[in-house]
């Protein structure tokens, strides 16, 4: 929103503080503004002229005016406008003079000397005329200052949409008087001509018109034009401008019909009707649903309440006779109905805040009063058709004293309480001694101020946070809940860094394409119904596709690399959140890729997880058919370890360990017994077993491990070998088998006893064993 | 007789020890000399053969002869083992310069380190540390924190709304609903955690980040105590005190709601480009806990008051590594990842 410094300075009676001070404290003590600009500044040298001769320049459209410019004398220009004649009034630059960004300079122009300019409205910043120079009606437009107030910091209050509510913060803030623009006294009792008919006064608690005929429509005067400019409004003509004026002063939206143009002598409020349409200002046409509250005549919707005018009905330079609407519509049906026709304007942005129905009437009465100033001959017609639902005034806040101290964590005297909420125009009563009885004005009642909580904020603010001293909280000394995830991650990250990998983040976002590439479909994903592009369309359901995509890029600039990821997968369930499962992914990537890549990632799996084991799996369609294993831990699967079919990887190799975090977490051990060290010797021998060279060494190891029985103490491989002198398709796999006793040494005999079985055992299990 | 040939004999032993050029050759002066059969040992045999007289003094001589020459034989010894030594540690020599082989350890991406110290820090404090999921309910994200549908407030978080009805959360706040209903009062925790605005991606922009959101419900809790709380917190983030100020800001789950800005610390104050020549930088959101949102957590705000807080982690990783770029932190890119 932007604010216009002259504006609120005709509004705040003996404001002399400097814009970018003002816009400083307007920061601290209401909104967050955005900037301060500087408009209109060449009106502080430009003169009011009078056009005295005009002569043509041979050979150019050009012509040689000579105009008198006031206190600056006669000056002789060259104009290119073909609107330049004698006697005209218009607007006279002096050399020297910043316009439009650029330095109006004495210079010879068709081969006259030309000082200085006439410059068209458009030049001066007064409207979008181009087509001449400006035709002065009247004293010359101020250089003016524009605050602009980040909308959002607005949001809850209705009253600051327009310079009137922020010349009230502005006195509040400075200690001036406010003055009021707006004369009820405008508004004349009497018959009204158009009847009003409100079907909910739910969704439309007030509805105000009044009739207005002799009319001749026509541009603004350029003071109004080029106000309305500096704060990015477009003037259009007198009667609109006059609707926009206010909305831009008070907030209160209105709109003017072409009374011609209606059917029947009554404005109806009604949902729309299954198959209405209308054609609006902007040009559009919207099918409407009777979700979308509309003015209607006898023959049709003529508006969207607090959106958008529609064009049949609209002010045209034919237009003689108006209604002017100044209605109140419910907040969240506009902005229903704004957002469902993606149709944003500066009504639906202001009635979406809660509108004061009290103003209303206030908006008529400021557009009497204006139409007086700009549309002469204009005259309202029958008194004031004024509909609205009953209204009781909220009740007055109680606000004790002491909570406010309480509250701000700092003392406040009761006169400063009173002081501040009367410059903001609350009513306040001592009900009790040390208990304030505030009430609310309309204005700040419609949403924003309902509680006490809502007060200290008024008084905080404009007694200024800078006042209150830090203070320590009084908290349990007690240490702070165990979060289990927290130490659980970060046990892993360290591991993974420690073990070489980098961390990455990647979004929660899958595409379509992504997740085809990895044989998943995508209706079995959580979709989001308004992505930005095709890229976000799914939630993740896996974090292999971002790694994969990790790994590619990177391809190109490393040779080798280690990256992992703890992020979450997203499981849609029925009718209830979706199942979030924390994720590792890791990846090893080579580009002088072999085998071993696929042992570093399991090395890394044993580092998580010791004791777990892989176990051959049925290769997925982006998985490298022979190497592709199941990960389990404590009997149950825990995730996989694969190598990129190399489809998918273009050159080198990149192997992926991808675990279950909510699994390991389950099973990772909470606590640790100490087991005694033994006190008897152990004793060790080697085995060397051959068989095919498929046979799994896991399922060998395993085998040995059952028939040692409980006094091994450890098996550890050694070693695998084919070639000479051993067959083809055969491998010897040898092992270091450690065995012992706890309550004494073992004998020569009990250790060739444990041998014996291991070998007659593997014997029947079909294995030869190399001696 | 019998002691001139014993001078002679040492003398000639000294001199083939001295000549010795192997270990081996050392040996077979000893074993000659000194061995059990050696030529001492005969001398010492045919002391038998002489006057008993002469005895005594011969075998003195006898005995200094043997010792002086053991002597020399380990002296001799010892420097040949000091030569072997010498040699074999000589070519022990490796190159220190050469690269050591193995695996660097790898990084944490700058976001956790963060997260990691911030939690460390509040931990410190004994705040709980609570996770939510990235995927809320549109009640908690926003009915329960005082945003009702329709709310002119939704238009602050661009939201993205999934198939199911849910939202992806648009803020770490839902958490201060889940741990209001988790804990009741008092509490003191913060959360964090990725968030998601449905918005284009640009060097300023992203539509996933991270936030730390804060809540503390307590008795009598004022703006004086949280001043206190968020001074506390910017000294260790930032390792040096910084000045704040507190400006009304807008934000329906707080009232009142302010934003926080730091004194600029690159300009200290006057103006700089970093903070738009205004000497401040808006750094995180505030407020007292609305008594709605308190109510709707099932905590009686006439009984509990508190304060809540949101930090940018994402905007903090920015500004303490100075980079330029957002769309680096999910590029996956080891180039950037690899600087931290």
């Amino acid at each position: 929103m932007k604010f216009s410094y002259n504006w609120i300075q005709e509004l705040v009676s003996g404001l002399d503080i400097a814009p970018v001070e003002l816009m400083k404290r307007i920061t601290i003590k209401t909104a967050e503004c955005e900037g301060v600009e500087a408009v209109g500044a060449h009106f502080a040298a430009a003169v009011p002229a009078r056009v005295l001769t005009v002569e043509p320049i041979g050979g150019s459209h050009n012509v040689k005016a000579v105009v008198d410019a006031g206190p600056l004398g006669e000056r002789t220009v060259v104009c290119g406008a073909p609107n330049c004649r004698p006697g005209l009034t218009t607007v006279y630059i002096p050399s020297g003079t910043e316009l439009e960004g650029r330095r109006i300079e004495r210079r010879v122009v068709s081969g006259v000397e030309s000082d200085g300019m006439l410059a068209s409205a458009a030049e001066l910043g007064i409207n979008k005329d181009h087509e001449g120079i400006v035709v002065l009606d009247g004293p010359l437009p101020k250089p003016d200052h524009v605050i602009e107030v980040d909308n959002k910091s607005l949001t809850h209050r209705p009253d600051l949409w327009g310079h009137h509510g922020m010349a009230r913060e502005v006195a509040a803030i400075t200690g001036l008087a406010l003055r009021d623009p707006v004369d009820l006294g405008r508004i004349l009792k009497g018959e009204p001509v158009f009847g009003v008919d409100i079907e909910d006064l739910r969704l439309c608690p007030r509805y105000s018109a009044l009739v207005v005929e002799g009319v001749k429509v026509g541009p603004s005067p350029l003071w109004l034009q080029q106000r309305l400019t500096a704060i990015g409004l477009n003037p259009i003509n007198n009667i609109v401008d006059i609707t926009n004026f206010v909305m831009a002063e008070l907030a209160q939206p209105m709109h003017a019909f072409d009374a011609a143009k209606l059917t029947g002598q009554t404005i109806f409020v009604r949902n729309a009707k299954p198959g209405e349409r209308m054609a609006a200002l902007n040009g559009e046409s919207y099918d409407l649903t009777p979700a979308a509250l509309v003015i209607a005549d006898a023959g049709g919707p003529i508006a969207l309440a607090g959106v958008i005018g529609g064009m049949e009905s609209s002010i045209g330079a034919a237009t003689t006779r108006i209604v002017f609407e100044s209605a109140n519509f419910h907040a969240a049906s506009v902005r229903r109905t704004s957002t469902r026709l993606k149709l944003r304007t500066d009504a639906s942005i202001r009635f979406e805040k809660s509108q004061d129905p009290e103003n209303t009437v206030r908006g008529m009465a400021r557009a009497v009063e204006l139409l007086a100033m700009v549309a002469p001959g204009a005259r309202v017609v029958g008194g004031l058709s004024d509909r609205r639902a009953g209204f009781t005034p909220p009740p007055p806040i109680e606000l004790p004293l002491e909570w406010l101290v309480r509250k701000l964590g700092r003392e406040i005297a009761g006169a400063d309480v009173r002081r501040i909420l009367e410059a903001l125009q609350f009513g306040v009563e001592e009900a009790r001694p040390g208990v304030f009885s505030v009430a609310v004005p309309s204005w700040r009642a419609t949403k924003d101020v309902s509680i006490k909580d809502d007060l200290v904020e008024e008084i905080g603010r404009m007694e200024g946070y800078a006042t209150i001293d830090p203070k320590p909280p009084l908290v349990p000394a007690a240490p702070a809940t165990e979060n289990p995830q927290l130490h659980f991650f970060r046990a892993l990250r360290r591991l993974c860094a420690a073990q070489g990998y980098n961390e990455v983040y990647n979004y929660s976002f899958l595409s379509e394409a992504d997740v085809e590439r990895f044989g998943l479909k995508a209706e079995a994903h959580v979709k989001v119904a308004n992505p930005i592009s095709v890229e976000q369309g799914l939630l993740r359901r896996t974090l292999i596709p971002g790694i994969w995509k990790n790994v590619e890029q990177n391809s190109k600039h490393f040779e080798a690399f280690r990256l992992f990821e703890i992020g979450f997968e997203i499981h849609g369930k029925q009718a209830q959140l979706p199942e979030e499962t924390p994720h590792l992914c890791a990846a090893i990537y080579s580009r002088a890729g072999d085998a071993q890549q696929f042992y570093e990632a399991k090395r890394l799996a044993e580092c998580l997880m010791p004791g777990c084991e892989l176990r051959p799996a049925e290769a997925r369609s982006y998985e490298h058919p022979s190497r592709a294993a199941e990960l389990l831990w404590r009997g149950e699967t825990m995730g996989r370890v694969f190598e990129f079919h190399p489809r998918h990887i273009e050159t080198g190799r990149a192997v992926v360990l991808d675990v279950d975090l909510h699994a390991m977490e389950r099973l990772t051990p909470a606590d640790r017994r100490y087991r005694p060290i033994r006190k008897y010797p152990e004793s060790a021998f080697d085995l060397s077993i051959l068989a095919a060279r498929q046979a799994l060494v896991g399922d060998i190891e395993k085998q040995l491990r059952q028939l040692a029985g409980e006094r091994l103490e450890s098996i550890v491989f050694q070693r695998q070998y084919e070639g000479e002198p051993l067959p083809e398709g055969v491998k010897s796999v040898s092992y270091r088998l450690t065995v012992a006793a706890p309550d004494h040494t073992l004998s020569n005999e009990e250790v060739t006893a444990v041998r014996d079985r291991l070998i007659q055992g593997m014997q029947q299990l079909g294995y030869e064993l190399r001696v | 007789m019998m002691e001139g040939q014993l001078q002679q004999l040492a003398a000639s032993t000294l001199a083939r020890i001295g000549e010795a050029a192997t270990p081996e050759q050392l040996e077979s002066v000893r074993v000659e000399v000194l061995g059990r059969k050696g030529t001492l040992a005969q001398i010492s045999k045919d002391m038998g053969k002489i006057a008993a007289e002469e005895r005594a003094r011969v075998g003195k001589l006898l005995n200094a002869a043997k010792n002086e020459l053991e002597g020399a034989l380990d002296r001799r010894q010892s420097e040949f083992e000091q030569a072997a030594l010498q040699a074999r540690l000589d070519k022990e020599w490796i190159d220190v310069t050469l690269p050591a082989p193995g695996v660097r350890p790898g990084s944490l991406h700058p976001l956790t380190q963060i997260q990691q110290e911030l939690e460390d820090l509040f931990i410190s404090m004994g705040v709980a540390v609570l996770y939510g999921p990235e995927v809320e309910t549109e009640y908690n994200n926003f009915d329960a924190l005082n945003i009702p549908p329709d709310h002119p407030a939704r238009d602050m978080q661009d939201t993205f709304w999934l198939s199911d009805g849910h939202c992806l959360r648009t803020h770490t706040s839902p958490v201060q609903v889940r741990g209001m209903a988790r804990f009741g009062p008092p509490l003191l925790m913060i959360a964090p955690g990725r968030v998601f605005r449905n918005e284009e991606v640009d060097p300023s922009h992203e539509h996933t980040f991270y936030q730390l959101e804060g809540m503390m419900v307590d008795r009598n809790v004022s703006i004086a105590n949280m001043l206190y709380f968020m001074k506390t917190l910017l000294r260790h983030i930032f390792k040096r005190d910084v000045t704040v100020r507190l400006r009304p800001g807008y934000f329906p789950f707080v009232e009142p709601g302010f934003e926080l800005d730091i004194q600029c610390l690159i300009c200290g104050g006057p103006g700089c480009p970093v903070c738009k020549q205004s000497g401040w930088v808006e750094l995180l959101p505030c407020g007292l806990v609305h008594p709605n949102v308190l109510r709707m957590g099932g905590i009686d705000p006439d009984e509990w008051s508190g304060f809540a807080f949101g930090l940018g982690l994402t905007r903090l990783v920015m500004m303490r590594y100075a980079i330029d770029d957002i769309r680096h932190l999910q590029g996956g890119d080891l180039r950037f990842l690899r600087q931290f």
